[in-house]
Formats: C-alpha cells, structure tokens, sequence
C-alpha cells in the first residue's frame, strides 16, 4: 500500500512540475508622456559570405539553388538586429508588423496586436521569413504552411550564453496547406532568449528569434536604425542582438516626451 | 498473509502496478516537464565538454532532435523492430514476413543424431518450419513517446521420427501474442563533425492472445502439441529495452537490447524462460534508394518454469520445460530500399537474412538453420 500511495505521489509531483509556468505577465496600460529611444546599429569589418546550399528535396517548389544572408549589411549598416529595452513589466500594447523574408522566400512573420504579440509564421517558397524575428513566450506560435511540399519544423533554443548548444523544443511535421500551433513555454525555454526555427528537410530555411516580455522592441531596417516608442520614463538595459554576431548591452535613460538616441557597433572578424 | 492467500498471482498483479506507475509516470514526465527527449537537461556533463571542443571546429551541438531523414538507412535492418521513433503525429505501418528453419538437434554445442536421442526418447523431433507475418503499427503519439503495435500470425509445422522407425508431422497456425510497446525518446546530440546519435527506451508489454493447446494428429491420435508448435506465451509480458543509433553522411549503426520478462504463470500452470536479445549493427547508404546492412544478434532464453501436466517430458524432449533454454549468435546481412515519395507516402521495402554462428541449447532442441525477412513499409 504504501509503495503504491509512493508511486501516485511521484506521478503527481511530476504532473504538477510539468504545469508550472515561471513566465512573467505583462500588463497592456496607457504610457502618458512616454519617451522614445531610436537609433542605428552599424558593422565593421569584413561582411561573412552568404551560405550557399543545393536544394536536395522539393526543387519544384523551393528551387534548385539558395542561400542564407545571414549578415545583411549596407553602408556599414546592420539590417536584421534585434533591439529589445528590458524589464519593462507594463506598457504600450503590442503593435501588427509584418516582416517578409528575403527573395526568392515568400515566407512572413505576422505579429498581431494587443495584449499579446501573437506570431504567426506563414511559410511560403520554402521560407519561414526574415531571418531575425521576436518570439513571446508562454503563448501559440501560428505556423502556417502555404507550400504545397511539406515542412519539418525543427526549434531549438540555445541552452548556453554562447549558443554552443542548441536544444530542440518541437521537432514535428507541418503538412501543406495546414497549420500547426506551438508553444514555447518558460518552463522549457529555462533561460533560454534564443530560438532557432528551422527545417529539417530544407537546411536553408532558417530564423532566430530573440525571446520578449513586452512590445518594446524593434528591429533594425536597411539602413540599420530603429525606433521604440511608447516607453514609460526611467532607466533600462537596452540590447542589441543578432544571430551571428552577438548580443551588445548598454545603459539608456528615457525621461519624459524625450528622445533618447543610441548607436550599437558589431564587428566581423 | 495476502502473499499465502494468492501467492504467485498476487505478485504478478503487485508487478502490474508498478509497472504502469512507472510508465504512467514516465508519460506524464515526458509530456510535459522536458523538451522532446527524457534526459533532455541531464546529460550536462557531457554535452558541455563536447560542444566546447566542437565549438572549435566552428559547428554547435544540436541536443534533442530525432527527425529521421528520409535515406533507406534510416531504419534498422528489416529484423530489427522498434529502431527508431516517429515525430507528433506520424504513422507507419509495416509488414514483415519471417522464414525460420531449424534442422537437426543439438544438445550444448554440438550437433546430437536423431537415433542418440531417441534413446533417451520415444519421439524426436527431426526438423521444424516456421512462417511468421507480423503486420505492426507506429504512431507518433507526442514529441516524446511513440506508440507500437503488433499482431503476428504463425504457421509452424514440425516432422518427428519415433524409435519405431516411423516419422509423422504436426502443424499449428494462427495469430500469436499481440504485442504493445511504447518508445521513449531519452537523448540525442549531433552536430557535422560527429554525426547523430540517438537514445531510446522502449516499455512494452505482450498480451496472452496466442494458442496455447494447438493439437493435431499424432501417432497417438489427436494430441496436444508440445511447447516450440504453441503461439503463444499464456502470460502478460513485459518487455523492457534501450536502443541506441547513429549516423553520418553515408553510415549508420545501431546497438539494442530488448528483453522479454514474464510476469506470473499461465493457466496450464508454467511460463516460458525470459529471454534477452542484443543486437548490433552497421548499415552503409550506396545511393538515396538503397543501403546495405550487416548484423549481429545475441540472444539467450531460459528454460521454462512449470510445466503443463498435459505433457509428458518423457516422451519427446519438446516436451520437457527444462530442455527450453540456450544462446546463439546470428550473422545477417540485409537491403534496404527506400522509393520516391508518393502522394506524401515514404515507401520502404527490405530483405535480411542470416545463419547462426554460435548456438548452445538446453538440448537436444532443434538448431536454427537460416532466418529470412521480407517486409515492406510506409510512412505518412
């Protein structure tokens, strides 16, 4: 008997663990006299080559030839960098952007508005979308297969500050025309802020997200700037991240109907 | 007291309970608490060291991915079942069909005539063959655990000589013990410079749903047949087991050890030996469609416990519980051939086949000659 009450002890323990959500809620609320932090992200030195990859599966459809951008410069300026203000816990409401990948990709990152970023990726032309994103934890990731060949989602997030290693979070098939939802939990993510979404019958789909609690992030442009509105006045931690190059951390202090500007410089090797 | 009041039976169900504890545990800890593989957060130790020495060869160590690439490689050779595990939703269904010849008797190593054992009996068995079809069923259950099922149907027929001079033949047939398993993905790492490797456990049981009184006719009349012509174990079984795999650009290999532990009696009072199989192989990938395996595959079995009082083990040694057990080592070589994908459908089909290299029986029992297998796949 009591081996049995022992063994419906572990088996709810365990239950319990597995439901546990570590993640913080942020709260939607009107920011009255909000500042605005802005600026550009630049790159020095030498640009790494795009990856060339022979397309092995699906040609009529993805191709025979492509490549991964992973470093898109111009003019000494970063596109792709994800710039996030943390410990922002209430605030402006999640905005509705679309970022599309590069040609030929037709696949897109939807965010929806609100209380939530509600992502979406709609996957098209064996593309996931641009190859830095934002991703929220604790809440569905739509993906959304328009290809008429299936997808193998493969996300991983990094289990190290170096991203040495990658640990897989969902590893399932995504058939045409369907959609599957995941969801990315704290509790997996531990403390995770990178998620690598990939294929893995198409070893060129690739994108990063970077992990974020609050819609206070932007992600920088062509001619590497970017804008965060909406910030409620104080001190934060601001960082700039991206996938090959790192993530850079720095001071800003946001006071009232304010613009604070603020430049990151990543370099190659 | 409960202990004398039910006895064996009652240890059986007390053995019940904590398996599906575990395995309901197992679920629960798999579904929910870690990413897709078991150990997933564990294995520190040596996933540190290793992606920092990888890290210097510019590659990153990937931990918990199980994608099976479509190669003809990526399944173990034909005889090997539960190799490897399927993605959240995916199904697979196979056939396989099993040739099993066995020829002469052998006590120990060595090979026993038929006259030296109709000495000690009145009948003997001279050869027996035996045609197995086993339609399985996989499903990817969640990223964690897969689901199998397995529903054999046996023909078995066996000639005997007597001590009379005469010689006569019994047949039995029908489905056997349906088998239920469950595949528990524990670890995998990868990266370019070392290949995948791959974990999982398998937890499984057997339903008594196999004849266990086959007769046919007998000199004696219509008898029931002896133990290796029954379908069946009579028992539940559990069927615990470790699979490892790996994998490079060309190469494949694998190493599984699956054991077969009865839980109580059946109902004509005896239960067969546990049995423990360890298999290893290696497999190279010729081109996309086809790959070559070869095969090791020790196994070892022990008598049975018990006995069924309708049998007398005096007459023939199939009878006799205590002349059930042994070892043997196979070699086996297979193909693999993997067809472009149709209406979404992964279609595989695969020989193997493989003689004994070692044998050591509990005899005199019949030795195995040759194996064959012959099976087709498909995966949706």
């Amino acid at each position: 008997m009591k081996g049995k009450v022992c063994c419906l002890g572990l088996v709810c323990a365990l239950a319990v663990l597995g439901s546990v959500s570590v993640a913080g809620a942020y709260d939607v609320r009107e920011v009255e006299g909000g500042g605005t932090i802005s600026g550009r992200v630049s790159f020095e030195g030498t640009v790494p080559p795009s990856k060339q990859f022979q397309v092995k599966k699906d040609q009529e459809v993805c191709g025979t030839e492509r490549s991964v951008h992973e470093v898109s410069v111009s003019d000494g300026w970063l596109k792709g960098a994800v710039v996030v203000l943390e410990g922002v816990t209430s605030g402006k409401q999640f905005v509705s952007a679309h970022s599309r990948g590069e040609e030929p990709g037709e696949g897109v990152f939807h965010y929806g508005e609100g209380t939530h970023l509600s992502l979406e990726i709609l996957t098209k032309g064996c593309n996931f979308g641009p190859f830095t994103g934002v991703l929220a934890a604790d809440e569905p990731v739509r993906f959304l297969n328009h290809d008429r060949v299936k997808h193998i989602l493969h996300t991983v997030s990094s289990k190290d500050d170096k991203g040495l290693i990658l640990r897989t979070v969902h590893n399932r098939e995504i058939r045409p025309d369907t959609v599957v939802e995941e969801t990315f939990t704290a509790g997996v993510l531990k403390m995770s802020h990178v998620v690598g979404v990939h294929c893995n019958r198409h070893d060129f789909m690739q994108s990063w997200l970077y992990v974020v609690t609050s819609p206070y992030y932007a992600i920088s442009d062509r001619e590497g700037g970017f804008t965060i509105d909406q910030v409620p006045p104080g001190q934060y931690e601001l960082i700039a991240w991206h996938p090959a190059l790192g993530l850079k951390r720095q001071t800003v202090t946001v006071s009232q109907g304010d613009r604070a500007e603020v430049t990151f410089a990543f370099s190659g090797k | 007291m409960l202990m004398m009041r039910y006895g064996k039976e009652h240890i059986s169900w007390r053995r019940g309970i904590v398996i599906l504890s575990v395995v309901i545990g197992l679920f629960t800890f798999g579904g929910e608490k870690t990413n897709a593989a078991l150990l997933d957060g564990l294995m520190d130790w040596v996933e540190e060291p290793l992606a920092e020495r990888i890290a210097k060869k510019g590659q990153r160590l990937t931990t918990g991915n199980f994608y099976t690439p479509e190669r003809p490689d990526s399944h173990g050779p034909l005889g090997v079942m539960q190799d490897h595990t399927h993605n959240e939703g995916e199904f697979m269904m196979s056939f396989r069909y099993m040739r099993m010849n066995m020829d002469e008797n052998r006590t120990g190593t060595m090979t026993q005539s038929l006259d030296s054992v109709l000495k000690q009996y009145q009948i003997a068995p001279e050869d027996m063959h035996m045609n197995m079809y086993m339609f399985s069923a996989m499903y990817g259950f969640n990223k964690t655990v897969t689901l199998m099922a397995m529903i054999p149907y046996a023909e078995k027929s066996m000639n005997h000589g007597t001590r009379m001079g005469g010689q006569f033949q019994t047949e039995s047939g029908g489905f056997g013990d349906i088998k239920l398993s469950t595949l528990w993905r524990l670890w995998a790492i990868e990266a370019p410079s070392i290949g995948t490797h791959r974990f999982h456990l398998n937890i499984g049981v057997s339903l008594p749903t196999g004849d266990l009184q086959p007769s046919d006719g007998t000199p004696m009349g219509v008898s029931v047949l002896p133990y290796p012509m029954r379908l069946g174990s009579g028992t539940v079984d559990f069927l615990p087991g470790l699979t490892y795999t790996g994998q490079t650009s060309d190469y494949s290999w694998g190493l599984q050890a699956l054991g077969t532990h009865r839980i109580g009696t059946n109902k004509y009072g005896y239960s067969l030996g546990n049995n423990y199989h360890v298999t290893g192989w290696s497999a190279y990938r010729w081109s996309n469609w086809i790959s070559t395996s070869v095969r090791f595959n020790y196994g070892w079995w022990d008598d049975y416990s018990g006995r069924d009082n309708s049998l007398n083990p005096m007459m023939v040694p199939t009878a006799d519980p205590l002349r059930r057990g042994g070892q043997r080592l196979d070699i086996m070589g297979g193909v693999n051939f993997l067809f472009p994908e149709w209406m979404g459908i992964e279609n595989r089909i695969a020989v193997e086949g493989g003689v004994p290299i070692y044998q050591d029986l509990a005899g005199p029992q019949l030795e195995t000659d040759y194996i064959v297998w012959a099976g087709f796949q498909f995966v949706k």
